[in-house]
Parts: C-alpha cells; structure tokens; sequence
C-alpha cells in the first residue's frame, strides 16, 4: 500500500545515515549481490578497493597516515594543494608532491560468527558473508596502504585468530581463513570482545563487524575494556534490511529463533509496527554506547554498497 | 418450521468454503528463521490474540451469511401447528367443500389432499372429525384419534353437486365441537373453493365461538374459472292446450369477465332440439332468451335448455318438464233469472281465452245435481241465490277436498242463507246489503297489488276508477285474507281456504248489477287472474337440487318406482302419511316416476348461484365468522391458505436475506479494520 511504502521508507530514512553520492559506474560493481558472484575474495577485495580509490581520485582523502615519496611533473587538472610553491619559487618550475602511506598502524578485524549472522531474506547474501565482503574489503585496503591487518572471528568464544602481519602474503592466509568462517553458535559478544581485549595486547585499530544482538549495557562495559587497551574502535552493525523493517507478505510466519531454536507464531502485519519500534530503539541505544565510549559506529545494511562502508571508515579514520 | 425448497438444504456445504479457506490460510503458516526473536517477543501477545479473535469472528460471519442465505432459498415458513405443538391435545374439525363448484380440474382430490395432510400433522392424541358440506353439511366421521380410519374414509369421498353455504358447514362444526368435553384448543379447519356466492355478508348470522380456532384452505387457486351457465327456466309445469303460447323465459349468466360472442342454446323437448338461438352475453351479463309457440306433446315432457360452450358442463343444461293435461271441467251456477243471464258477462270473458285451464258450464242453482259437483275442479256461484242444503253440502265437500270456489254476490244472494248453509267454507260473515244513493258509488281501496291477482294492475292504477254501487258489507273471519276492500272498509275480495280447497270471494257482483265492472275494460283481466289464481298447482316445472318433491301414489296405492338421473333407483325415500313419496333430489337431470300407466318425469336443477366461482371478500368472511374479536392467534391462522400462499405471507426469506446481507457488511466492516490495522501498523 502506498502509506505503507511511505512508512516504510520513512523507518529506513531514520534509521540509516547520510550515504555518500556513490558515483553510478563503481557502485554497481560493489553492489553486494554482484560481488558475490566473484568467488575469490581477494579478487573480490580488490576490485572493490580498486574501484573504490579511482572513484576518489579527486577526494580529500589520500591517506591518513601518508609521508612524501616523490616529485613529478605537475599537469594541468592534478591539485594545487599538492603543488610545492617552495621549488617553485626556487626554480620556477612546477612539481607536485607524492606521499605513500605510513605502514606502522595493527589493525584488527573482528567477525561475529554467531548463528544469527546466517540470516538472510529472500535469497540475498546473508550478514556474514556481507560481513566477509567487508573484512576483505578493508583487509585489502589496510594491507595496500602497509598496515598490519589481524583476523579474529568469535561466536561464543573466539575460534579464529590471525595475528595481523603487513606483508603481502599475508592477505592469503586473512582471505583463506574468512571464506572458511561459517555461522553457528550463540551470540555472547560481551563476553568474546572481553575476551579479545586481553587478546589484543598492542594497540592498534579494531574493527568489529556484528550484528550486536547484545544488550547495550553489557557491550559497553566491553567497548570500554578495548578503549582501556589503547584501541581505536571501529563498529559496524551488520543486519538485514528485514531485520529493521520487518516487512513480510506472509499473513502469519512461524518464526525460529536461529540461536535457540524456539518457535513463534506471529502476524507479521500485526506485530510489524511494535517490532521496529523495538528495533528503533535498540539501534539507538547501540548509536548512544558507541558515542559514549568513542567508538566510531555505523550502521550498514546488507542490500548496501559496500563502497559506503568503506566511505565511512575512511572519512572516520581522517577525522582523527 | 417447513421449507418450500428443502433441496436447497444441500447448498450448507458451502459453509464449508470459508472454513476450508481459514484452514487453508491457516496452516499455510511459513516457517522462517529469525534472529531477532527477542523484539518480536516484546510486542504484546494480546494483538495477536485480538487479531486471531477478529480472524475467528470473520469465520463465523461468513459462515453464518452463507447458512442464511441457504436457509433462505429453501423458503422457509412457520404453521401453526408447529407453533402449538407443545398445546395440549384438542380437537379438530375438518370441512370438506363438496360442493358442485369443488368438481372443477382436480379441486377436490386437492380439498382430500389437504385434508389428508390436516390428519398427518395432527398429534396422535388429537380428536379429529371429518364433515362434507354443500348446501347442507354430511358428518362423515365424528371426533376420534383413528386416523387410519380417517384416512380410508377421506379416499371413499367425492364431489357432489350442491350448491356452498359456508354457514350450514360452520354450524355443523361447531356442533360437533360440543361434544369435545375434555377441554384442550379447538380448531375448525375449512378447505374450499371459497366462493363468494356460498355466504353473504348482509345475511350472515353465524358466528364462531371465541374458543374456537378457524383455519383455512384455499384449493381454488387465484383465477376462477370463467363459465357460462344457464340459471334458470320460468315455465309453466302443466298446459292445456297444445301449443305452449305462453313465454318459456331462459335464463342464461356469463360468470366471467371476459364477453363471450355467438353462444348457441339450444331447446331439446324428449331429446328433440325444438329451437336453436345464438346469443352473445357481455362479462358478467345476465340475458333472458323467450322461447313460445312450440308444439306440446300429451303427457310428461322431457325439456333442455342447453348452452353449448367449452367450459365448466355441469351447469350448461337446465331440466324442466311441461306436462300437457286436458282442461278440467269448471261450474258456473247462477240464479234463475228472466231475459239475460247474469253469467253473460262472465261467460264472455272466460271465452275469450283458449289457455284458461277450464271447460265451463254454467247452471242454475235449481238445475245442479249435488252429486255431479264433484266431478268439477271449479265451482264459481254468480248471485247464485239460496242454495239447497244438499247443494250446500256437496259444496263444502268439494272445497274440503281440494276444489277451487269463487263466490260473488248479487241482488239474488241471500246472505243468511249463505252463512247459514255454507258458514265452515266462507271466509266471511255476510251482514247487510248495502245499496249506494243514485250517482253514488263507492271505490275499492286498499288493494293489495302484491297478491297474484292484483299484481297486473299495480303500475295502472285504474282499479280505483270502477264504481260499485252495491255490496254485501261483511265481516272477515280470522284465518280470511282481504285482497281488498271498500271505501267504508268492508272487504271487497276476501281469500280464504277450508280443508285442501280454497274460496274466493266478491261481496258485489261479477255482473253489471252491483258495479260498472264488467263494463269497463278492468274486468277481463281481473276474472282471468282470479281464475287463473284458482287454478294455480304447486306443481312446479323443475326443483332445485336438494328440494324434497312428492310422488303421488298409483291409484291402486303404492308409490311408482322412481329412477334417478343416472338410472340407478332410489331405495332410501320416505312416505307421507297419505301414502305419497317424498323424494330428494341429489343429482341433476329427470328422476323418472314409474307409473303403470304412463312415465312421469320430475326434473333437478344445480343452485345456479353455484356456477359462479367468483372469490369471495376473504377478510369479510373470517371477520364475519370469527367475528373479528378473535385473538391474532387465531386472526393470523386465518390466514393459512397453501404452504406456498403461506410462505408468500410469511416471506421469511426476505428477512433472512436481509440479515445475510447484514452480516456480510458487519463482516466487510471487520475485515476492512483488520487490514487499516495492517496498514496502519
């Protein structure tokens, strides 16, 4: 109906944030379900950076942690800001300053792997593999820009762990060990992200990718274990575009809790309005604990580009 | 409650249509795996359950629409019997029309039908009584639970030929519900044609008890019958001459609304058409057809009237017999007188008519033998003077037995002789002779022009222009009957009877003597009347069905055998204390009289009212016997003709209907809460 497409739009618009004007070109090969079909993930991964930096040619955003490398002749239409007015001034010629990025930066990637990651609506690539795309999405940046990238994948405790190298070969051994993650298991992510807070002794760069089916409470108390370590926090919060609008055709649905398996008979057109506002609320509460402890949070749905997480590490990243 | 269409009972299973479709939807439930169990867990429980309740309310909605509706086409309908099935058992009358009208199609195995159908239903203990009626009503079964034997004697009834009255059949019911004495309703239940002509409102003066429930059958259907009938002959029974030169008059009514063009009628005499006519009656026109101057053959005639048309035949043949007789011998004794008799004028007048019933003698009264007085069949004494007293006595015994006397008087008369001699025949006491002064007369006065004699001259007027100028002033006995009478009030015309006979008498004289009578135009018509009035039979040319008639008896003593119309002889008649047979007719058509001399015939005619079967004014009719202060139980059983005139009443369908379509609103104003609530939410 269309007042309940217009609802239904009107939930996204607020519980989604501000996406970037994804150029048409790179946004259709980093659509999720296209990358799917790419069934190398480094190949996946290096598609979707590839595409992702030649989009931002023209970006503020060239690194953050970048030192200068070389001159070369300016051209017409390269940035000014980067044009040396010193040498300039000395020899009256133009050159522009290269930078390279700075390879001293650990950063690592935290998957959840707990049953409720395995969901799916209707086909579409369900959160852990979204979750997978997205790890060697930023595996693949982090490792192009000489960081050390880790890998650790957790349900009720933690069952992966790469330790984080910089060199090449080391995207291998990260891209390996995620195509073999596998959902499965109970969600107890406070106690996992305490568990890895002792892990992760040098500080570095965590990111964490879940679907944070957690109370807000208990996950405070672990962002603030990790931010005691010295780590600078990266959330993001994977879910079903289904997960937040609840939107079924079915007049009633047997719902399966995937963790525990208990059952439920529901009207989905009946519960459909106090779910998202429960969902609303919980998303919130996430945004809240994630401001409070300064941990950098995003929101990401599974239909979206991945380029749109990627925007918003980086821009994060700069910020700091 | 019966149905109409209870083939209709199989539409319920589409009840199962809407069930089948929540089972359906219901089980269709996919199973999903969800992660986040837990929001779904925090919306309340009650609006799912409130949605389930609403879900179940729309089921039973629908569910009850589609019963409606089935319910509906099956045509339901309530009677009361099953309205008083937990009464206490009472006692039922049925009536049976058995009329001549009920003849028509299959009217009356409907009637037996229905009335087979009143038994089933009644309850076991219930005392049923079975009545037939036409003109008069039959009690076929008195109260009893037997139904079986109800049932067998309900197959042995038919049709009769009578004519309807309502009111005889109502009597006869009330009458036997009085033999009910256990208490418990009581019921009168009437299955009939309903014809208006069998109760008429203005003379109706029956009614109902108050205890007493009426309930009616109508098997007549809506649209009468149209029909032609011939309803009645005006004919003289007996004639004296040959020829028939009075007018036969032929009734002939069409009873319906539609004209009915060049309708043949014919007249058959012993099987023998004598005249054909064609005649076109109007709707609802009554015409008379005149047949005379036909040949009539000695003895007992065999007549038809008979209207040759297509529709109901009962009543297209009318039966009526002429017997032809030799005139009687008739006696005119007057005085001994010089010159012109005084009979002059009389004998002049009585001549001047071939169809005067007599072949008169006139004598004086020293030249009637006493013994010959017998043999006339009327004596006429014209101022006859003194009579002897063998004279006198051969005269009472005449009129005891049955002679015709007409007396007037005169200057002869001797009125002591008379009361002397005849006193036990005179209607009168003759006092004295009164004489008017010269150019003085008196008139008659206070006629009484409804009597046969004087009805001729009831438009003319001209009675009172004769002038009498004598008279023998009298006194009228108390069984005397004064047709009329003097300007001083002494009777002129008195009438009275003795024995089997009857007298006639004229206190002034029948010739120029006393009055200018006989010399005014007045007089022949007033002498044939009075003749003619004397000479008047009972015997009649046809009886109406269900009129007793009597048979003489053979002049050795026993009554003659008598066949009815449909040949079969009557063994069931009754004898006067004279010997003579009294006999009923029960069909239509010639009971033959077999005499050893020669057959005579009586002929039966229907009621003519019969053939008209026009409706009768149904609410006048119950209002009339219920006497409209019945309770509306018992207005409202009136009501009950067919159970499809019934349902037509009743129309429940209608109602049903209309609460189908209410629920199948309600149920579209739910439904379309639940889906906003969807929407909505």
């Amino acid at each position: 109906m269309w007042w309940n497409r217009r609802t239904t739009t009107e939930t996204r618009d607020q519980t989604t944030p501000s996406a970037p004007p994804a150029s048409p070109g790179p946004a259709r090969f980093l659509d999720p379900e296209v990358l799917a079909r790419i069934g190398s993930l480094e190949l996946l991964a290096r598609a979707v950076v590839e595409g992702f930096m030649s989009g931002l040619h023209r970006s503020p955003f060239t690194g953050f942690s970048t030192e200068f490398t070389e001159y070369r002749q300016y051209n017409p239409g390269d940035d000014l800001r980067y044009l040396d007015w010193r040498l300039l001034a000395r020899t009256d010629r133009y050159f522009i300053k290269k930078y390279r990025a700075d390879t001293n930066t650990q950063c690592h990637l935290l998957i959840d792997t707990s049953a409720s990651m395995r969901y799916s609506q209707n086909g579409r690539i369900s959160k852990l593999q979204y979750a997978k795309f997205l790890a060697a999405s930023l595996a693949y940046l982090l490792n192009r820009q000489q960081d050390a990238v880790g890998l650790v994948a957790f349900d009720e405790h933690v069952h992966t762990h790469v330790p984080a190298r910089s060199r090449t070969g080391h995207m291998r051994t990260i891209f390996g060990q995620l195509s073999l993650l596998e959902a499965g298991g109970e969600t107890r992510l406070a106690e996992s992200l305490h568990e890895l807070a002792e892990i992760l002794t040098r500080r570095g760069i965590v990111v964490l990718i879940s679907d944070f089916y957690d109370r807000s409470e208990r996950l405070q108390s672990a962002f603030q274990h990790l931010r005691f370590r010295g780590h600078d926090l990266v959330a993001f919060q994977v879910l079903d575009k289904n997960e937040i609008d609840f939107d079924f055709e079915d007049p009633i649905l047997l719902l399966e809790d995937s963790e525990t398996n208990e059952q439920m008979p529901v009207l989905p057109d009946v519960v459909m309005s106090g779910y998202r506002a429960r969902m609303r609320e919980h998303i919130d509460e996430m945004r809240r604990c994630a401001a409070a402890n300064r941990v950098d949070y995003e929101m990401i749905t599974t239909d979206q580009p991945l380029d749109f997480a990627l925007f918003s590490f980086l821009s994060r990243r700069v910020e700091k | 409650m019966w149905f109409l269409n209870p083939l209709f009972w199989l539409g319920i299973a589409a009840v199962a249509a809407p069930i089948l479709v929540h089972l359906v939807r219901r089980t269709r439930a996919r199973k999903i795996e969800f992660p986040a169990l837990t929001f779904v867990r925090q919306v309340p429980q009650r609006t799912i359950r409130r949605r389930t309740l609403r879900n179940l309310l729309l089921l039973i909605l629908r569910c009850l629409a589609i019963l409606l509706i089935v319910v509906a086409f099956t045509r339901p309908f309530f009677t009361r019997r099953s309205a008083a099935k937990d009464s206490s058992a009472g006692a039922t009358v049925i009536l049976v029309d058995s009329s001549l009208s009920m003849r028509r199609e299959q009217m009356f195995a409907a009637a037996v039908q229905r009335a087979a159908a009143v038994i089933d239903e009644a309850r076991n203990d219930e005392r049923l009584a079975l009545l037939t009626f036409g003109n008069r009503y039959e009690v076929v079964s008195r109260l009893t639970v037997d139904k079986a034997r109800l049932r067998s004697t309900l197959r042995t009834l038919s049709a009769g030929w009578e004519g309807t009255d309502y009111e005889q059949a109502l009597r006869g019911a009330e009458s036997l519900l009085g033999e009910q004495k256990t208490g418990g309703p009581k019921r009168v239940v009437m299955i009939s044609d309903f014809q208006a002509s069998g109760w008429s409102q203005a003379n109706a003066s029956f009614k109902l008890s108050s205890d007493v429930q009426f309930q009616t059958f109508d098997v007549g259907g809506s649209n009468p019958q149209p029909n032609v009938a011939v309803t009645n002959v005006d004919a003289h029974g007996v004639v004296f001459g040959q020829k028939y030169l009075e007018n036969l008059t032929v009734q002939l009514s069409n009873f319906s609304d539609t004209p009915r063009d060049r309708l043949e009628v014919n007249f058959q005499i012993n099987d023998q058409t004598v005249e054909k006519r064609e005649v076109t009656l109007n709707a609802r026109e009554t015409k008379v057809v005149e047949f005379t101057g036909f040949n009539v053959a000695e003895g007992a005639n065999r007549c038809v009237i008979e209207v040759v048309a297509a529709d109901f035949p009962a009543d297209n043949k009318f039966y009526f017999t002429i017997r032809r007789e030799a005139p009687a011998k008739a006696l005119i004794v007057e005085s001994a007188s010089r010159g012109r008799s005084d009979s002059f004028y009389l004998q002049s007048a009585l001549s001047l008519n071939d169809a005067l019933p007599f072949n008169f003698t006139v004598k004086t009264a020293g030249t009637v033998n006493p013994a010959g007085v017998a043999e006339n069949a009327l004596v006429i004494l014209n101022d006859a003077g003194s009579l002897s007293s063998a004279l006198a006595d051969k005269l009472k015994k005449f009129v005891q037995d049955g002679g015709q006397l007409i007396i007037s008087t005169g200057p002869h008369t001797d009125a002591n002789s008379f009361n002397e001699s005849l006193r036990d025949v005179l209607p009168v006491t003759f006092r004295e002779s009164v004489q008017t002064k010269a150019a003085e007369s008196v008139a008659l006065t206070d006629v009484k022009f409804d009597h046969p004699i004087f009805e001729v001259f009831r438009e003319s007027g001209r009675l009172a222009a004769a002038h009498v100028f004598g008279y023998l002033r009298s006194e009228p006995k108390p069984a005397a009957n004064v047709l009329a009478r003097y300007e001083d009030g002494s009777p002129a015309l008195v009438e009275g009877t003795a024995g089997k006979g009857r007298v006639l008498l004229f206190t002034s004289s029948l010739g120029p003597s006393w009055n200018d009578l006989p010399l005014t135009p007045l007089y022949l018509p007033l002498v044939h009347q009075m003749i003619r009035y004397v000479a008047t039979t009972d015997e009649g040319s046809w009886y109406g069905l269900g009129q007793t008639f009597r048979v003489a008896k053979e002049s050795k003593g026993d009554p003659p055998a008598v066949d009815s119309p449909d040949g079969t002889r009557l063994t069931d008649s009754r004898l006067t204390p004279d010997g003579d047979l009294l006999v009923t007719g029960r069909q239509p058509g010639f009971y033959r009289l077999r005499y050893a001399a020669r057959p005579e015939f009586a002929a039966v005619d229907l009621n003519p009212l019969e053939g008209d079967f026009a409706k009768m004014d149904f609410g006048a009719f119950i209002n009339g016997v219920t006497g409209g202060s019945g309770s509306a139980q018992g207005r409202e059983a009136n009501r009950s003709f067919t159970n499809e005139e019934i349902e037509s009443r009743q129309k429940v369908w209608w109602s049903l209907l209309l609460l189908a379509l209410l629920l199948l609103l309600t149920e579209s104003l739910v439904a379309q809460r639940i889906k906003v609530t969807k929407m909505v939410g």
